[in-house]
């Protein structure tokens, strides 16, 4: 499914409330939730918990999803951290997030110097992260999906703990450089 | 003009929800004024998305589809689709404390920080005083307002973990860089310094200390320590 079909999906839920395109959206996003939340650190009972209510949340809030801010998929991952952080900051069981309160972005209007839409960035990643070389990917891949990233760049790569943070940082640049290219 | 900015590595921590509440507060005050930091961590945040997309599927318990839609049958009707405002709640959260100081010059305080609620203004030492931010209930964070007059330094202070702070206005000078409004440092136990504040006007920071800061001189140390820094 491309990701302009999870879109309509996602429209259809927050317009219809729409049975079908939640559960097609569930059925391709949600066991790679559950892959990353077990990355990151929580047990499968903590697992399964946290991704049932991202997805209460993805129903809740389907209607304010705006792909001129965000992809499907980074808004689906935004929602799933920040009830992660929720989660492990009060150590107790959340069923939602304040929008006011999470690690959203900071404001809501555009950036008149970011026209690029959401929707958009999101394909253009895609693009740039199918270019990066493998083990800037790699460290990008670790970085986001690993509980000690550092400490297993460092391990999977074979260099010091103290060339990590530059690893990090060239992989970023990279990227940024990639994603300049294939706007011009 | 901004000069500094956070380093890749923290903005990858702030997209991928790995950042304490404090540390996540400065470097959320800090993307209020910077455009480019804004636009890279919603980048990074489209790479958490693509990642997520290409993740391998982990089995899922084969109920989770029917218990979450059951879960969503039992949602009040007004969490329905289209329905927001959790204001209520989210005030019924606000920690005690007072509302922000106004700002000299029309200044408006960071969208990050203009809900917050602070302690009473304490002492530090000649020209400096510092107020506790409070954390939301529950939350325990070592965040705080750093005012220090003209002129002033800072004791000569290091750092058992990782100390990040952003100007709000002012100017100071630690030895290895001049620090303006909107810039951004972060400084590690490596770093020994003594943030002297320019003289022509005071400065007014905003920080967060995960570990201890140690400062140099019985005094210092002493006041450290009262402060709970």
């Amino acid at each position: 499914m491309s990701a302009d079909q999870w879109t309509q999906h996602l429209i259809a839920v927050g317009r219809d409330q729409d049975r079908r395109a939640f559960a097609a959206l569930f059925r391709h996003f949600a066991p790679r939730l559950k892959t990353w939340l077990i990355r990151t650190g929580s047990d499968e009972r903590l697992a399964e918990d946290l991704m049932q209510d991202t997805w209460i949340n993805v129903w809740r809030r389907a209607a304010q999803f705006d792909p001129q801010r965000a992809g499907v998929a980074t808004w689906i991952f935004t929602i799933a951290r920040n009830l992660r952080v929720d989660h492990h900051r009060r150590h107790s069981q959340a069923t939602t997030v304040d929008l006011d309160d999470a690690d959203e972005p900071a404001d809501d209007s555009p950036d008149l110097e970011t026209t690029m839409l959401g929707q958009e960035r999101e394909a253009r990643v895609r693009a740039a992260l199918a270019q990066l070389p493998e083990a800037q990917r790699n460290v990008l891949q670790l970085s986001f999906f690993e509980e000690q990233p550092h400490a297993r760049i460092c391990a999977e790569l074979g260099i010091p703990l103290g060339t990590v943070k530059s690893r990090v940082r060239l992989a970023v640049a990279h990227l940024r450089r990639l994603l300049d290219d294939l706007e011009s | 003009m901004i000069h500094h900015h956070p380093a890749a590595e923290l903005l990858i921590d702030l997209a991928s929800g790995r950042l304490s509440w404090g540390m996540a507060l400065i470097v959320r005050t800090h993307l209020d004024g910077c455009a480019d930091c804004r636009e890279q961590v919603r980048m990074l945040e489209a790479v958490g998305g693509n990642l997520l997309n290409d993740a391998t599927p982990a089995p899922l318990d084969p109920q989770a589809l029917v218990r979450t839609l059951t879960a969503i049958d039992a949602l009040h009707p007004a969490h329905r689709p289209a329905s927001r405002s959790t204001a209520a709640s989210a005030h019924a959260r606000r920690p005690l404390g007072s509302p922000l100081p106004s700002l000299p010059d029309g200044m408006q305080w960071p969208r990050s920080l203009r809900h917050c609620r602070i302690g009473p203004w304490r002492w530090l030492g000649p020209g400096m005083r510092m107020s506790r931010i409070r954390p939301p209930a529950g939350v325990t964070a070592n965040t705080f307002l750093l005012r220090i007059g003209a002129g002033r330094p800072l004791a000569m202070h290091s750092h058992r973990g990782i100390e990040l702070t952003q100007i709000l206005y002012g100017h100071f000078n630690d030895g290895r860089a001049t620090f303006g409004p909107g810039d951004f440092d972060a400084t590690d136990a490596q770093i020994h310094h003594q943030p002297v504040v320019d003289s022509e006007g005071e400065c007014l920071c905003v920080a967060a200390v995960d570990g201890r800061i140690v400062f140099d001189g019985a005094i210092a140390r002493t006041f450290g320590r009262m402060i709970g820094l």
